[in-house]
């Protein structure tokens, strides 16, 4: 891979998984990064998908309970500790309807797989069970808060419902504010920014909230302040994120 | 349900690479425990959900092609003479419509571009591997896949 300009003509070969490995690494090193290629990968896959929509045939029927079984007892990612997702400075800060919408069918073969082996996931009253209450709305939203200097460590996930009124918030890796601080988070819309909450950072700077919601937001965006919080954000915005 | 809604697609794809059943059954099945572990981090700016599952689908049947046939054998060009002729059409039970569009597609492309494309296609070789098989140079293999799947996309979209 001697110029760039040859890395560019390899997102055919890419899309369709005819490079080798190593020619695969160097290209996915290169690629999230190259809206060219992006592109062009982008494209090409959809027009694989068209061509494997062609191929389509019935598995056994007999799979899908094998399916379901292995997944009763496999962990799902996390969404919310994206540290390990490589090129996540790299991904679209929103993330729309659509993914909620996968979302939600993964909840129901949870809630099949559940069926199928005899359990039951209702009345969760978890945190997990909110966030998959929230996710489930229609209109549910979820986006990822950009660090507003790049030496901010930490990331920073909000979800949230109008129908439900429910926000769900979600930290992983923030520093630990200086004594008599803590980090607070703003619903930011025309008026300006909403105080929602006061959070402090458990072990390993994680946050975990359901804090509920009467504004449209705009933006969500996270400051320090005063640990007995405040209703004007007086502190620099660490976080900020579209909503 | 998502699996009801993508098991034909997803199995059609492992299939036509792998051709064994046994075996695109246990790929097939890896796969939607790969989606469901995936499904959390699913980024709709880079593509819909099918062209998401068919990413995943043949990702993970080419990578278990590649490491079931030894290197010797996946660069043999008299093996690859006797498989290319009596190539196994995938028999499909749906979407006969789609079939047609592909085919004339494929049949749209140069002999060259559309023989390099279905190697890589279904027989999951690299771009180095067809080169070899084709006896032709690397850089050309490249260009025809390029032009080819430029080809296909203007055909067939790339709106999936």
């Amino acid at each position: 891979m001697s110029t760039n300009m040859n890395i560019h003509h390899l997102a055919a070969a890419y899309a369709l998984d005819a490079l080798d490995e190593r020619e695969r690494a160097a290209f996915e090193a290169h690629y999230s990064a190259c809206d060219i290629c992006s592109h062009d990968v982008g494209d090409f896959r959809a027009t694989l998908a068209e061509m494997g929509g062609a191929a389509a045939t019935a598995p056994p029927t007999a799979l899908k309970a094998r399916v379901m079984q292995q997944i009763s007892e496999t962990r799902q990612l996390s969404p919310l500790l994206p540290a390990n997702v490589v090129d996540l400075a790299t991904r679209r800060r929103r993330v729309s309807t659509s993914v909620l919408a996968v979302a939600a069918a993964v909840l129901l073969i949870v809630g099949a797989s559940a069926f199928l082996i005899g359990r039951s996931s209702q009345g969760d009253t978890s945190f997990a069970g909110s966030l998959e209450r929230v996710l489930a709305q229609p209109d549910s939203h979820m986006v990822d808060l950009g660090a507003v200097s790049g030496a901010t460590a930490g990331h920073v996930r909000v979800a949230w419902s109008p129908t439900t009124h429910e926000t769900v918030f979600i930290a992983d890796g923030l520093a630990t504010p200086a004594n008599g601080k803590a980090y607070e988070l703003w619903l930011i819309d025309d008026s300006g920014a909403v105080a929602m909450h006061l959070l402090d950072p458990a072990h390993h700077g994680a946050v975990r909230r359901i804090l509920s919601m009467d504004a449209t937001p705009q933006k969500w965006g996270v400051t320090i302040e005063p640990q007995q919080g405040t209703t004007v954000a007086t502190g620099d915005m660490l976080f900020l994120g579209q909503a | 349900m998502l699996y009801d809604q993508l098991a034909s697609l997803v199995h059609g794809i492992v299939l036509s690479v792998l051709r064994d059943p046994a075996q695109a059954e246990e790929v097939t099945q890896e796969v939607f425990v790969e989606l469901w572990r995936l499904a959390p981090r699913y980024d709709e700016s880079r593509g819909s959900v099918k062209t998401w599952a068919v990413t995943v689908a043949r990702r993970r049947a080419v990578d278990r092609v590649r490491s079931e046939q030894s290197a010797r054998n996946r660069l043999d060009r008299e093996a690859y003479k006797r498989v290319a002729e009596v190539d196994t059409v995938v028999e499909a039970v749906e979407s006969t419509l789609d079939q047609a569009r592909v085919r004339r597609a494929l049949a749209n492309l140069s002999a060259t571009q559309r023989e390099a494309v279905e190697l890589a296609y279904f027989g999951g070789h690299t771009y180095r591997e067809v080169a070899v098989l084709l006896e032709v140079a690397e850089g050309t293999v490249k260009s025809r896949i390029r032009d080819g799947m430029i080809h296909l996309r203007d055909e067939l979209g790339a709106s999936a």
